[in-house]
């Protein structure tokens, strides 16, 4: 149940940012969310809705783009999708590979009234 | 109107997790996030520790629980400094909960700070506090399969202990398949064997402790 802590942060990041346009209404909150940090999106959607409640973001929609893991091979340079978290290149099977995808968790920008 | 805010959701912790990692640097301190499910041997493998290394190392344990002071009890009795915070409902520590610890630690006088995390293998692993390696037990009634499950603290982890393993006989784990499960999501993890029972692998350990401990004080440390 980590989801009720990032849900407060959410809610904490998109009212400073609210606050500084002199929003009276966040509507929607688009979320970028890495496919490692293993966020449950209805669980998510859930305790943002409890935390939130009473705020101007109470009622917002919580939009989360899920992203998949990616990775770059240090040894030939290529990019690759990793599949069933396999961390090897699998163009020429290095383990030197870097992750460029899948752990981000960030809000990408809110909409306000 | 939408406006761009481009913010990491976890910049609070993270900002705290440095502040923390600024201060055990000051001191010197080699910092641990020990992390496991509930009942893999945790707290067993300290107070194992904890009898290697008098002497040697200066412990000091920060434990958090959902609930109860039983664990951050049977550290103290090995008269090692040990904070327990109980975190309610969180499932995790984060860098908030371990800061508000520090305080009532007397970090000069500590080697190596064990942060032991809440039995649980999912949500400790999200969050940095300011550890130099995660570390996990696996213990052996779990299963073989546990890190395909788990993929992020296996990710994390610096290293892997396999605890337990004077039960492997009586079960279907498969400790070959558990090794390559491991270094499939974590190509350089290390992978040590022990049973906090019988002492198997416990030296191992211990020596995996000092390098690294050597390796971040350099020998700039107060042992």
């Amino acid at each position: 149940m980590h989801e009720m802590g990032i849900a407060q942060n959410i809610l904490d990041i998109a009212l400073n940012a609210a606050g500084k346009e002199g929003a009276s209404k966040i509507t929607r909150i688009n979320l970028v969310a890495g496919e490692l940090r293993g966020i449950v999106p209805l669980q998510l959607t859930f305790c943002f809705g409890i935390v939130s409640k009473d705020t101007i973001a109470g009622g917002a929609y919580l939009n989360i783009d899920e992203v998949p893991v990616s990775g770059h091979c240090d040894s030939c340079n290529s990019d690759f999708s990793v599949n069933e978290y396999e961390y090897v290149c699998p163009t020429c099977g290095s383990t030197k590979i870097k992750l460029t995808g899948g752990t981000e968790l960030s809000i990408k920008d809110i909409e306000i009234e | 109107m939408k406006i761009n805010v481009m913010q990491d959701v976890l910049q609070a912790n993270d900002r705290i997790a440095a502040a923390n990692r600024q201060l055990f640097k000051e001191k010197h301190n080699l910092v641990l996030n020990l992390m496991s499910s509930p009942g893999a041997g945790k707290t067993s493998l300290l107070e194992k520790t904890a009898e290697r290394v008098a002497g040697k190392l200066r412990l000091g344990v920060i434990v958090g629980d959902i609930e109860t002071t039983r664990d951050a009890d049977r550290i103290s009795k090995f008269n090692i400094p040990a904070i327990q915070l109980t975190t309610g409902t969180e499932c995790h520590l984060d860098a908030n909960m371990v800061s508000s610890a520090l305080p009532h630690m007397e970090l000069d006088k500590i080697d190596v700070l064990v942060i032991e995390n809440v039995g649980n293998l999912v949500c400790p692993a999200e969050f940095i506090v300011g550890e130099d390696f995660k570390i996990m037990i696996l213990s052996v009634p779990e299963g073989d399969e546990k890190p395909l499950k788990y993929p992020l603290m296996f990710h994390e982890s610096a290293l892997m202990l396999i605890n337990k393993i004077d039960l492997i006989q009586y079960t279907n784990f498969n400790l070959k398949e558990a090794k390559a499960n491991a270094r499939k999501i974590n190509p350089n993890i290390d992978i040590i064997e022990i049973s906090c029972a019988n002492g198997v692998g416990l030296d191992e350990w211990v020596s995996w402790l000092m390098a690294k401990y050597r390796d971040k004080t350099d020998g700039a440390g107060h042992a």
